[in-house]
């Protein structure tokens, strides 16, 4: 039944063997040494400080929304930067290689990556940045503020929401793995079809991604099971639908997308999965199989995915306008209605991702106007966001510059890709890098939105404001660094570069190759302005009060900065769609509750860590085809969630009490930080 | 035709600026105007306007009805299967040259079913007439793509795909896959020479007389099979039976006949030591 590979196999270690470590590759060593001094110095830190069983308990057991969002989001940020240094490699490989004969590098035949090389490393860029990046930092984002912004205790299944992280922590381990062990694929983050057949790739590389995007996507379709019944269930008392937060309600957009759309790539995945373990002819060209049946599944997926994506960031806008507008966001039933119906239209457009394939005239006009529809809400988002900004008090924070930057960046792609939903224009510019500015200006809008939001919610979450001064200096040269890769990469593509080639074709264009590399550099200062943003602002710890931009609307400000893990101490009552605007205007911000309630909270559980682990261990074991440990981690997997599931632990209630005392300590807290700069801490705090 | 898209682009491209400079002018004016510290006119609770919520939905419909119906009338215009454009061309009196295309991993096939003749790497066609390509794959998708000339399509194995294209001036254009189709990829590029119809009619003899004959069994046995043709140096091929191997060679693919690429030899391609032995069969 199991289909002949190439090479040797060996029941005990499958095809594994040691020619699998790529030692000889010198640019493979040396990311080696970083990520191995990287992760010594992480762990040595945690064993230093002895932080082991803060860090097993706290973090890796927890089951608090806004830890797993937390983490998320650091798993995101660290793909980011690996997805940042594969793109890296792209340009500076085609800055030097320019035309197929100019001289070559460490062993390759121009620039200094071969290309099967070259190959794998845009397959893992666009996989880790959608999958790993964007994904998991837009999901801990939703994580984070969609409970706090309606008055919730924690996610609807706290527990699920640890296995959702778990599982996509594993295929990102995955993807970090295959840098090593083997090879990742070439055959582009889509998945190119019949080229991820055995008979084009029989390596483990379309393996590694085949697997890294089935257990995480897996996750995410928990993770969108989990937000929905969230904002349906737990909403605080008199939170009808039109009193949700915008953010909130264009989660509920995205996690539909999600719940719907995410089961179709799991199917696609695992009929791939079959013709390729298996031997059946789902994909082949040939004895019955269909591929354009893969890719219509895969862009089924794969075009609300994209939307999957770019909800949130829309979402993320939409509040951070509002706050530092000092206004109410313009025309929200409209904002709610359009997010809706990106949501929807995003179903009928997938064919524009192949309009070359042969597709006949009548096809092509549906496809073509149903994506030019795609135009209508988002126009409607942009013109809400900019009369919200009209007549308001507008204050220039880092987050509201990340805003306005992501609202010009949206113009350019949406210009591009209107362009693009032409078939006359794509017929000349299909498969050039100008579709691959087109994306990544609307992938910007939501790295855009991304850094807005992280610094906007920052302090609300650990207590102190991400530094302004080097907030603004990464603003400025990631913005800087955007323009110079993506404007010159516009023109190259109108210019006829294809992509996915390792080297310049039209010798003619290499000065906006320089450009492009030049455009990386800035990147790279901005990446180091970043991290000094952190640092300096982790030393600092200048302390946030309860509404730290003193200008917030929604919900999650009424609470404590930082958040106590159970949110509020009683689940508040709501007035109005700003509920926190409301209570400022009528004076009850800081209203403290006469009595105090029980509360009912999860228990931590190391299961889900563990579940995560294994199926690492299953896909890792999988890739490799050693059948036994597969086996035998799948059944652990499955054997600890029947456990589980007779677990009668049904959490832990806080008593009134023990409420009352941290509320008061917490009280305390805040009103002497609130003053630290003027009175030594432990001052006077009564007297306020 | 690659003028008639040019065309469109400009003008897709105009009709939106319409609707994207005061967007971009607002967007960048607005928060200027509306700074804290200009203190101009400050409405905190004014959320709604049903007359700018109207304009907001109703421009950009009135411009998606424009961009629709000028997308979906410029790809009955150009459609590639049978571009009504290339009617009125010049050339279309005459009877139209027929080349079959056949992506291998990894060069270029072109079968001219009439002259019985086939090339590898290199296109030829005579200027002022119409040129009607039929394109297949052996093994995996590649992307057919002249810049100046022809709309991009798609060659797939076990499918049959269309595309066309007239230049009336002799001229020379370079060709290349843009679809992604294995290590080898880097050296899918064809010659592209418009002739004048004097010169074809000569090169064609010329090719008819080539001691190198392309059969089913050379091209499946040889030419096929998965090779690195660096450079992308071309060969001629003179073929009685040129007609029969297109359709075969769709058949086989139909049937799960595949070339398989051995891991080996993706992992050489392009290191200086693979550069060697280069494309052996096919010259």
């Amino acid at each position: 039944m199991q289909v002949a590979v190439e090479g040797p196999w060996s029941p005990l270690l499958g095809r594994l063997t040691l020619d699998a470590i790529p030692y000889t590759n010198p640019i493979l060593i040396f990311t080696f040494v970083i990520a191995a001094t990287a992760g010594l110095v992480a762990v040595g830190s945690v064993l230093y400080f002895r932080k082991v069983g803060y860090i097993w308990r706290e973090w890796l057991c927890s089951v608090d929304h806004k830890r797993i969002g937390v983490m998320y989001m650091i798993l995101g940020l660290v793909m980011l930067f690996r997805g940042f240094i594969d793109g890296v490699m792209m340009r500076t490989q085609q800055a030097i290689a320019i035309g197929p004969n100019s001289p070559g590098y460490l062993g390759a035949a121009h620039g200094y990556l071969p290309p099967y090389h070259f190959d794998q490393i845009y397959s893992a860029h666009g996989t880790l940045m959608l999958i790993f990046a964007a994904t998991p930092l837009l999901t801990g984002l939703g994580n984070i503020i969609v409970p706090l912004q309606i008055g919730a205790r924690d996610m609807a299944f706290p527990y699920l929401n640890a296995v959702s992280l778990w599982l996509t922590v594993s295929g990102a381990l995955l993807c970090m793995i295959s840098l090593f062990v083997g090879e990742f694929s070439n055959a582009t983050w889509v998945g190119l079809m019949p080229f991820s057949e055995l008979p084009s790739n029989p390596g483990v590389g379309v393996d590694y991604w085949m697997w890294a995007l089935q257990v995480s996507s897996i996750g995410t379709t928990f993770n969108a099971i989990n937000i929905i019944a969230t904002i349906v269930k737990m909403r605080a008392p008199g939170m009808g639908w039109f009193r949700v937060p915008v953010f909130t309600w264009v989660m509920m957009a995205t996690s539909i997308i999600g719940l719907t759309a995410f089961p179709v790539l799991t199917a696609a995945l695992c009929m791939l999965g079959l013709d390729r373990y298996v031997g059946t002819h789902f994909f082949t060209a040939g004895m019955g199989g269909n591929y354009m049946l893969y890719i219509n599944l895969f862009w089924t997926w794969g075009h609300p995915e994209v939307y999957f994506l770019v909800l949130p960031a829309f979402g993320l806008i939409s509040e951070i306008v509002a706050t530092f507008s000092s206004k109410s966001l313009f025309g929200y039933p409209t904002m709610i209605a359009a997010s809706m119906g990106i949501a929807g239209v995003g179903w009928v457009v997938w064919a524009h991702h192949f309009f070359t394939m042969g597709m006949g005239p009548d096809l092509i006009g549906f496809f073509s106007a149903a994506t030019m529809i795609v135009g209508i809400p988002t126009g409607v988002k942009a013109f809400n966001w900019l009369f919200t900004m009209f007549r308001g008090r507008i204050v220039f924070t880092t987050p509201m510059l990340w805003a306005i930057t992501a609202i010009l960046l949206l113009l350019l792609g949406g210009i591009t890709g209107m362009m693009l939903s032409a078939s006359v224009v794509d017929y000349t510019v299909h498969d050039s890098v100008f579709v691959v500015a087109h994306f990544h200006c609307m992938v910007l809008v939501i790295g855009a939105g991304i850094f807005a939001a992280v610094t906007y919610w920052w302090p609300k979450l650990f207590g102190f404001k991400l530094n302004e001064t080097l907030g603004q200096w990464f603003f400025w040269t990631f913005v800087a660094g955007s323009l110079l890769v993506f404007i010159p990469m516009f023109q190259a593509g109108l210019d006829g570069e294809t992509r996915r080639l390792d080297y310049l074709f039209d010798t003619s264009l290499r000065p906006l190759m320089l450009l492009e590399v030049a455009g990386i550099g800035v990147y790279f200062i901005s990446v180091f302005f970043f991290l000094a943003m952190v640092v300096v602002s982790l030393v600092k710890r200048e302390p946030a009060g309860q509404d730290a931009w003193g200008t917030g609307r929604s919900l999650e400000w009424l609470t404590h900065t930082p958040v106590p893990f159970y949110n509020f101490a009683v689940t508040p009552q709501v007035h109005a769609l700003d509920e926190m605007s409301w209570r400022k205007a009528n004076g009850l911000e800081k209203t403290q509750p006469s009595t105090y309630v029980p509360i009912h909270m999860p228990s931590s559980t190391s299961l889900p860590f563990i579940i995560g682990m294994l199926s690492f261990v299953c896909t890792f074991s999988l890739v490799w085809r050693i059948w036994w440990l597969a086996g035998a981690s799948l059944l652990a997997a499955i054997l600890l969630v029947i456990i589980r599931s007779f677990d009668k632990n049904e959490g832990y209630v806080l008593s009134a009490e023990n409420i009352a005392e941290m509320e008061r300590k917490l009280h305390t807290v805040s009103l002497v930080a609130e003053q630290s700069k003027v009175l030594p801490v432990g001052g006077h705090a009564e007297a306020h | 035709m690659a003028g008639l898209e040019f065309h469109y682009t400009l003008w897709i491209t105009g009709i939106m600026m319409l609707i994207i400079v005061p967007t971009l002018l607002m967007t960048i004016i607005f928060p200027l105007r509306y700074h804290h510290s200009r203190n101009a006119k400050y409405t905190p609770d004014w959320h709604f306007s049903a007359t700018i919520e109207i304009l907001a939905w109703a421009i950009p419909l009135a411009m998606v009805v424009v961009l629709a119906y000028m997308s979906v009338s410029a790809i009955f215009r150009i459609n590639p299967w049978n571009a009504p454009e290339l009617a009125s061309a010049p050339g279309a009196s005459q009877p139209p040259v027929k080349v079959e295309v056949i992506a291998t991993d990894w060069q270029w096939v072109f079968i001219y079913p009439d002259e019985n003749i086939a090339t590898i790497d290199d296109l030829v066609v005579p200027a002022g007439r119409r040129v009607q390509l039929t394109m297949t794959a052996t093994d995996v998708m590649n992307g057919f793509y002249i810049p100046q000339v022809a709309p991009m399509v798609d060659a797939m194995p076990a499918m049959v795909s269309k595309d066309a294209f007239e230049i009336d001036q002799p001229a020379q254009f370079t060709g290349f896959s843009t679809d992604f189709s294995g290590a080898g990829f880097s050296w899918m590029q064809f010659k592209t020479r418009i002739l004048a119809q004097a010169d074809y009619d000569a090169w064609v003899k010329s090719v008819q007389g080539s001691p190198n004959q392309l059969t089913y069994d050379v091209f499946t046995q040889k030419i096929a099979q998965p090779q690195v043709n660096y450079g992308a140096t071309p060969s001629y091929f003179s073929a009685p039976n040129a007609g029969r191997i297109f359709g075969m060679v769709v058949m086989d693919a139909m049937n799960g006949k595949t070339y398989p690429v051995p891991d080996s030899l993706t992992k050489s391609v392009a290191s200086n030591e693979g550069k060697a032995p280069a494309s052996p069969a096919a010259n």
